[in-house]
């Protein structure tokens, strides 16, 4: 029978050689991590500085450092069981804080935990308690990932990860080990050893892995951009975006070497899922094999040996990528960056993009179609046009004012605003609000877009904008900000939301499904408000990936204007997805994931559900 | 290579457009202008003629203060200097007076080539590319989809009707009007835009030219297009139908 003893056994009286033995292998580990480690640090500070970016409001990063760093809420809501593992572990590491500087203090004789006193005993419990959780964890990481062997760690087994693995559950066994044994034994002292060994050992490797997000993960939490999905304004005459290493700023180089390769970006990613190239965590993995191998001054073009500029543009700028790291790296503004980089310099040559770039440069929508017909649409619909005595000025938008689907998505929703008195007025004049543009990286479209819209709602006093594409409303909102100052602006759900009580609920049985759009839901939060007025019309059901993980339709990020993909479309995907809920109707709130559903439904022939517009379902149950 | 390339800045394609009070032109007050299109495709064939054998391409254009946007857009795709020749009655001269304003302009450069657009968007006329070899008295060419340089000067190729091209062979210098649709346009990038801001645009006015020449053909008022609509039902079977409707269409409305 093994008896636990009362307290953990620490070595007494360490010998003079001992101690110099200690304190020689001690040193010579501190200067191999830092060796390595400075030297990445040098890299990201070398980096060009992040010109926009503000420490203030500090509240929002104090929280998200406490929610998902300390209570690594993100890691363990988006994958649970390995992501408790991964909590244990991470919270073993910061209940040993005490116990390893006393651990070292020992060799020295100057230990400040006596194992006999009080709170030195409790402490010491409650990490055996952690160390136990933490054993348990690394072990069950370790089967994971070398006998589960999940898709998304990658092809080749990371044998890197095995040995931390190792010297992780070392630790921890030592330390449980400890209980077992008599202070002046000489298997205390050897367990001491093997304890230290184990830690001098990991110590300098920190900065050779993955496991360097040890040290930057909660800053790169803590200095994020400060925003969902935020593109950084252009700094000056000579910024074209991220063409070379020069290009790189502080963020993006420490967000490339807090990347832990967890590969949760590349399991929620649309291109990813459908036999793209593009690969979220490589295009992070390649900034940082640009940065270890060219460094932050290089004039070499990123879009060249580490990152390929076809996968830079298979981006729908989704976001689900950035939404699932859980060390707070920001993929979007890296992904446009890298465009940015290729089409403000012409390198990059596509004829879709040529043309759409074309026909913004002479036109005034995305389409390439004569405003005229704009002009005929708001016509034939009898739709009041803005005065500035009106309380709102409804935006059409390029697929409200000119695809026939976003115009049915108009005309429904102009009918709804009937109904419920709301006072608003059309534009004579719209241009597109430049999102496609935006995203795929030409600046100076953008911004004479930007610039002339402005002017126009200047002109024309508009103080609030309701419109039916999240695009526009994200654009309005906060791309336009970097040109001017726009007005409010809201989605047509947060709209109609508002005025559930006095819309009609519709006696139905029928089940539909929300999608939710990318644009709506994980870059502006909104989940409850097109669901609240989706539920007048039928029953609610949803669909396995939903909410802040719902499945993009494969528009965004301009794609919607490019040509054909490659691989599987993921609008074809996604649609599937929605199909096997056995909903009866699909409902949507932005044109572009009509229009892309539209066509995939026309794939599933007879019994594809009907795919409707929230307007449209309301319009529906108003009275004719 | 030296390239001159001749632009006009016309109203936007789709711009609606009004007749001014006096009737001899357009409203100009509220329109929005561009590079006229096949003038794009003369400037995107310029430079890739530079890129390809080095070179300069030098841009050229006349015509009020606003002309100067579509200048700098031209810098900005890539003409290494510009020269625009300020002239706020140019709509009171016939092709002959502009062909006149523009040679005397480009003479003195003494360039290898001339570029210009088949034909405006908003006149049409197909003429001014034209007069400009002959007031230069230079070899030229019409319709060119495509340029080559040769030892001996240019090989071009030419369209004609019904999917027909035809290739011609002159020395250089030489003038040439470029047929819309030969390339893919490149668009205007940032960089562009930064970099036209150092490039030279010279100005000089007609009578610094010393062309003052009076039109001898005169604009006597433009209208609109007289719409009508007429309908016509055909009856029968759908192929009988069909059979009528092919007839008339090839010898009453005849499109085909």
């Amino acid at each position: 029978m093994i008896a636990i003893l009362p307290t953990l056994a620490e070595p007494q009286s360490f010998s003079l050689s001992e101690k110099l033995l200690f304190a020689a292998l001690a040193m010579a580990s501190v200067y191999s991590f830092w060796n390595l480690f400075g030297r990445i640090l040098n890299k990201i500070l070398q980096s060009k500085k992040d010109s926009s970016f503000r420490l203030f409001p500090i509240t929002k990063r104090i929280w998200d450092f406490f929610w998902e760093v300390l209570c690594q809420a993100k890691v363990v809501r988006e994958r649970p069981l390995p992501g408790l593992a991964h909590a244990f572990v991470f919270w073993a590491f910061c209940a040993f804080a005490l116990v390893t500087l006393n651990h070292c203090a020992v060799a020295f004789g100057i230990g400040f935990l006596n194992p006999a006193g009080e709170f030195a005993r409790l402490y010491f419990y409650v990490a055996a308690a952690f160390a136990f959780a933490c054993a348990a964890g690394i072990l069950g990481l370790f089967v994971r990932r070398f006998l589960v062997r999940p898709k998304w760690l990658g092809e080749q087994l990371s044998y890197q990860s095995g040995v931390i693995a190792l010297l992780i559950f070392v630790l921890m066994a030592t330390y449980l080990a400890a209980f077992f044994v008599t202070d002046a034994g000489p298997d205390a002292r050897i367990l001491w050893w093997v304890h230290t060994l184990t830690l001098l050992t990991f110590l300098p490797l920190i900065p050779h892995t993955k496991h360097l997000h040890l040290v930057l993960s909660p800053a790169t939490v803590f200095l994020s951009r400060g925003g969902f999905a935020q593109i950084p304004p252009l700094a000056g005459d000579e910024d074209f975006g991220l063409v070379a290493g020069a290009d790189l700023t502080q963020l993006v180089s420490l967000q490339a070497y807090s990347c832990v390769e967890c590969g949760r970006c590349t399991e929620h990613c649309p291109a990813a899922n459908t036999g793209k190239l593009l690969n979220p965590k490589e295009i992070i993995l390649g900034v940082r094999a640009y940065l270890n191998n060219l460094g932050p001054a290089s004039d070499q073009p990123l879009l060249g040996k580490y990152n390929s500029q076809e996968a830079v543009f298979q981006c729908t700028t989704c976001g689900a990528c950035e939404f699932q790291c859980p060390v707070g790296i920001e993929h979007v503004p890296i992904l446009v960056g890298l465009r940015r980089g290729a089409v403000n310099t012409g390198a990059w040559e596509d004829e879709h993009g040529g043309k759409l770039f074309l026909a913004l440069e002479r036109g005034s929508n995305a389409l390439g179609l004569s405003p005229a017909e704009r002009d005929k649409f708001i016509e034939k619909q009898a739709l009041p046009i803005f005065d500035g005595t009106q309380e709102y000025c409804l935006w059409l938008g390029c697929m409200g004012g000119y695809d026939p689907k976003g115009r049915e998505i108009v005309t429904a929703f102009a009918r709804v605003m009937k109904f419920l008195g709301t006072s608003y007025g059309v534009l004579r004049k719209e241009k597109c609000t430049g999102d496609p543009v935006r995203r795929l990286g030409n600046d100076l479209l953008f911004q004479q877009l930007a610039e002339a819209n402005l002017e126009t709602l200047a002109q024309n006093k508009v103080k609030k904008i309701v419109t039916i594409c999240p695009h526009c409303v994200r654009t309005i909102q906060e791309d336009w900000k970097e040109y001017g100052a726009p007005p409010q602006v809201e989605h047509h759900s947060e709209f109609m939301a508002r005025y559930v009580d006095k819309l009609p609920k519709q006696p139905s049985e029928e089940k539909v499904v929300f999608h939710d759009p990318c644009y709506l839901g994980r870059y502006r939060n909104v989940y409850d408000e097109p669901r609240k007025v989706a539920a007048l019309a039928g029953d609610l059901v949803e669909a396995p990936r939903n909410k802040e993980r719902s499945f993009c339709c494969g528009a965004g990020g301009g794609l919607a204007f490019l040509g054909e993909e490659d691989g599987e479309r993921v609008s074809h995907k996604r649609a599937a997805e929605l199909v096997a809920t056995g909903a009866q109707t699909i409902a949507a709130a932005c044109p572009f994931c009509n229009t892309m559903f539209r066509d995939a439904l026309a794939a599933t022939g007879e019994s594809a559900p009907q795919l409707l517009d929230i307007a449209q379902l309301t319009a529906r149950g108003l009275p004719e | 290579m030296k390239i001159i390339v001749a632009i006009k800045q016309v109203p936007e394609r789709d711009a609606q457009v009004r007749i001014n009070a006096a009737g001899k032109w357009i409203e100009e007050v509220d329109l929005q202008y561009a590079l006229n299109e096949s003038d794009a495709y003369a400037l995107e064939e310029a430079l890739q003629l530079k890129e390809k054998h080095g070179g300069e391409v030098t841009v050229v254009s006349a015509g009020p203060e606003r002309v100067g946007q579509t200048i700098r857009e031209a810098l900005a795709k890539g003409a290494d200097r510009a020269i625009y020749v300020a002239s706020n009655d140019l709509g009171s001269r016939d092709a002959l007076g502009v062909a006149r304003l523009l040679a005397a302009a480009i003479q003195p450069e003494n360039p290898d080539l001339i570029l210009t657009g088949l034909q405006s968007e908003d006149l049409g006329l197909g003429q001014t590319g034209v007069i400009l070899a002959e007031v230069l008295g230079l070899p030229h060419a019409s319709l060119i989809l495509h340029v080559e340089k040769t030892e001996t000067g240019l090989t071009v190729k030419r369209e004609l009707e019904e999917g027909w091209f035809q290739t011609i062979e002159l020395p250089t210098p030489a003038v040439l009007t470029i047929q819309s649709g030969g390339n893919k346009l490149r668009y205007a990038t940032l960089m562009g835009i930064k970099r036209a801001k150092i490039k030279e645009v010279r100005q000089v006015t007609a009578s610094d030219l010393g062309v003052d020449v009076p039109p001898v053909v005169l604009m006597e008022g433009v209208t609109m297009p007289h719409k009508q609509k007429s309908t016509q039902m055909l009856g029968g079977s759908p192929k009988e139908a069909a059979a009528a409707l092919v007839e008339k269409l090839k010898f009453e409305v005849r499109v085909l």
